[in-house]
């Protein structure tokens, strides 16, 4: 049995339909109008998100009572919380569950006043009798008790006791660096300007730099993962998103390796590739190493296809694709490789291969004696230990020397500059808060998240086993859905599987006004980095 | 936060301890008193304890688990929060938390190993409802999970005195002893070492006076704090084996509404 909710019309007025998936012809019956709706809103709120399980209590009964077809019942279903936002849309999906774009509904409504827009991140039960997922636990117990600028904001924590499922909230980003770079090598065919790129960077460090200093790892960094504000208060500021796979790493019970491979083959750090059981912080450096040279080439520095079903975190076309851009690596400048295991027991005869010619400038186009290129070289140090850390990025020289980096990382380096304006996220406008296509229920709710599930578990594995022609387009069949599906597991998620997509028209309005906040910006905010002592 | 207790939710926790010991309203029209609603307190943390011991979790998993329990009834009731499950519920969240799970086909099997047979099934429960509670502690817990304890401190403010021989002796401390009081919720943990390694210097004739004077504390709440733990020593004394006596946590249970 399951529920519906339609979001109809500018005002929004919500149906709340009953679908009964288990009958012939999969009836839905429209239970409620808008009117009683609107009543039934107002008791709700009066009732209070606390009693949230006395009210699942009562509307058990009420269903056991009816025979669970009673539609009255199914109207109890909504949880009080849901009131509070306006449901948009589904905005991407992952291994964890699905994530929406929402908005806040303002407190004093009226006629064209919008509330702040809310990503609502849904996680599914992990397994049946595993109760919340541990990436759940871990994104709400880091989340909750950090607070820094480049960090996304835990806004909010619902739950929805009916179903068992976990909602969290968080200030909604309208772009992410693996989408920029997208639309740069797509669509613009030109580099990001390097003012772009340094704010960018710089961003990155300093909220790393937070997390580093707060000893938590977030070993997950990928483009898909760093947000970027679009207009508005905060528009350019980068947000360092999916803590999913975070860790506290100042006393750990059990060795870090044990909880599963991390890191997305492409980001993924050579000791860990080596098998290293204690890695550190330094993880997080060589993936913004990659990420820097990813803003600088448009392309994936390192894309090794990934072998299937590995139980560890060996990846030898990987570790291929590293030697190949940055040399050998030599136990006289890394002695702790001699002890990883992977290089150890050298059943790949990983150790013979020889690359004599570092070509990593040429990749990055960048000279071998700028700053620039000394940054990128000291991030991509195979020992962990002589990798530069995220405190001493900050303080390079590359962040000293025009053009320095500044708060908002989207504005032209330059006064007459073009503004490039980033297409805004794709909001698949017919699927609510249940994951549910409405309009056309063609399966029943579980059925379809389960699906979800399932396609995003398997893809990250198969997905570069496809010839890789530079990054796999977005746009077309099933395969590069279900890959976004995947890469994108974070709130960072973009393309709603299979379903075609409506872009949005946000991104394409108010160039004048976007011009006259830049100056301002820029008059107020000459450099940035000198301020950054106050974080 | 995860380095610095000053910065972290545990901290902006704390509460007076007055408010601890407050017996919420809805026990307290079912009759509940103060000394009643500790008494559970202490008896669902040796439970919570006995459970961690079948199930073999680290320490710290365990601590968490009692400050998850102890910081529940500070907000509900036990009439509405039944304890026998929010327990065992404390116990599978903090395994979660602390990067340990525990399944908790695990705990149901235990829990029903431990509290045998005849009125003991009043602490059974099935899965279901654990999983039901899990939901209702995050939210009882307001998402504030990370917990802060004694142990790291404690081992660190020994090897600054010179008295590692002592480790042995002050660890029992935090290990079995402040978990049963609500000790926890009130002071920084940090406190509740130098506490420890005060009663333990002072039963051990250890001279760490100009130690505790070099390290500018307030010595009152030390004191204060030792004296609390030694009193909970005199007035339960518990047996390390068994807990407290059933006949006198039956007819406090009793009171709790039976379960649906």
């Amino acid at each position: 049995m399951g529920w519906a909710v339609f979001l109809l019309g500018p005002n929004c007025i919500i149906l709340l339909v009953h679908i009964t998936p288990t009958l012939p012809g999969r009836s839905v019956r429209i239970v409620t109008g808008p009117t009683s709706q609107a009543k039934q809103a107002e008791r709700h709120r009066s009732v209070g998100g606390e009693d949230d399980g006395e009210e699942s209590r009562r509307r058990r009964q009420a269903g056991a009572a009816s025979g669970m077809g009673d539609g009255r019942a199914g109207g109890a279903n909504r949880p009080a919380w849901l009131q509070q936002y306006e449901l948009v849309g589904k905005i991407g999906e992952g291994t964890y569950g699905l994530v929406f774009l929402a908005r806040l509904k303002p407190a004093h409504p009226a006629p064209g006043r919008r509330g702040p827009p809310i990503a609502i991140k849904k996680f599914k039960q992990s397994k049946e009798g595993d109760g919340v997922s541990p990436t759940a636990i871990r994104e709400i117990m880091l989340l909750r008790e950090i607070n820094h600028e480049n960090v996304v904001k835990l806004v909010n924590v619902h739950i929805n006791h009916a179903d068992m499922s976990l909602y969290l909230a968080f200030d909604y980003a309208e772009h992410d660096l693996y989408e920029i770079i997208r639309h740069h090598r797509e669509k613009l065919n030109a580099p990001i300007n390097p003012y772009t790129v340094k704010s960018l960077l710089w961003q990155l460090l300093n909220g790393l730099n937070y997390l580093h200093s707060n000893w938590i790892i977030h070993r997950d960094l990928k483009p898909s993962n760093i947000l970027v504000m679009g207009e508005g208060e905060e528009h350019g500021i980068i947000k360092i998103a999916d803590f999913g796979l975070a860790r506290i790493y100042q006393a750990p019970l059990k060795a870090l390796c044990d909880n599963g491979v991390v890191v997305t083959i492409w980001y993924r750090a050579p000791e860990l590739l080596l098998g290293a059981k204690h890695y550190t912080s330094a993880v997080d450096m060589w993936a913004v190493g990659c990420i820097f040279a990813e803003l600088l080439t448009l392309k994936p520095l390192f894309q090794g296809v990934e072998a299937k079903n590995t139980p560890n975190p060996f990846q030898l076309d990987q570790l291929d694709k590293i030697f190949k851009v940055l040399g050998h690596p030599t136990v006289e400048k890394w002695p702790t490789l001699a002890n990883l295991p992977w290089w150890q027991n050298d059943q790949q005869h990983i150790q013979g291969h020889k690359y004599e010619n570092p070509g990593l400038h040429n990749i990055v186009h960048l000279p071998q004696k700028s700053p620039a290129f000394d940054l990128l070289s000291k991030m991509l140090e195979y020992d962990p230990r002589k990798r530069i850390t995220a405190a001493q990025a900050l303080e390079h020289e590359y962040f000293r020397m025009d053009p320095l980096p500044g708060r908002n990382a989207l504005l032209p380096s330059q006064p007459g500059e073009k503004i490039v304006q980033y297409p805004v996220r794709p909001v698949d406008t017919t699927t609510d808060f249940e994951g549910t296509t409405s309009l056309q229920p063609t399966q029943p709710p579980s059925g379809n998240a389960a699906q979800g599930q399932s396609v995003s578990r398997s893809m990250p594995r198969q997905m570069p086993q496809q010839p890789m022609v530079g990054m796999p387009r977005v746009a077309a069949g099933t395969n590069m859905a279900a890959f976004n599906a995947a890469s994108q597991a974070g709130m960072a998620g973009l393309n709603p599987g299979n379903i075609p997509m409506q872009r949005g028209t946000g991104g394409q309005s108010h160039p004048h006004q976007l011009r006259r906040k830049a100056d301002q910006g820029m008059m107020q905010n000459p450099g940035y980095p000198q301020q950054k002592r106050r974080f | 936060m995860a380095a610095n207790f000053w910065t972290s939710s545990h901290c902006k926790q704390l509460l007076d301890p007055e408010d601890v010991e407050l017996v919420p309203a809805a026990d307290r029209e079912r009759g509940i008193t103060p000394e009643e609603f500790r008494l559970v307190k202490i008896h669902m943390s040796f439970h919570i304890w006995r459970l961690a011991q079948q199930v073999k979790v680290r320490q710290r998993v365990i601590a968490t688990a009692v400050t998850y329990f102890r910081r529940v009834y500070t907000r509900k009731s036990m009439s509405e929060y039944d304890p026998r499950l929010v327990a065992p519920t404390c116990l599978y969240l903090a395994s979660k938390v602390e990067e340990s799970t525990v399944q908790a086909r695990l705990l149901v099997f235990y829990i029903k190993k431990m509290c045998g047979t005849g009125s003991d099934d009043k602490y059974w429960f099935e899965i279901k409802d654990i999983l039901e509670m899990e939901m209702k502690l995050l939210e009882a817990l307001d998402y504030y999970l990370v917990v802060f304890h004694p142990y790291r401190p404690l081992l660190q403010l020994l090897q600054d005195a010179g008295i590692t021989d002592l480790t042995q002796f002050a660890w029992q401390g935090p290990r079995e002893d402040t978990y049963k009081m609500d000790l926890i919720l009130i002071y920084p943990p940090y406190m509740i070492a130098l506490a420890c390694i005060y009663i333990a210097s002072a039963l051990k004739d250890k001279d760490t006076t100009s130690w505790f004077e070099e390290l500018r504390v307030d010595m009152n709440i030390v004191k204060n704090i030792s004296m609390e733990i030694l009193d909970f020593y005199d007035t339960y004394k518990i047996d390390p084996q068994r807990g407290l006596p059933d006949d006198k946590i039956s007819p406090v249970l009793n009171k709790l509404p039976a379960k649906p």
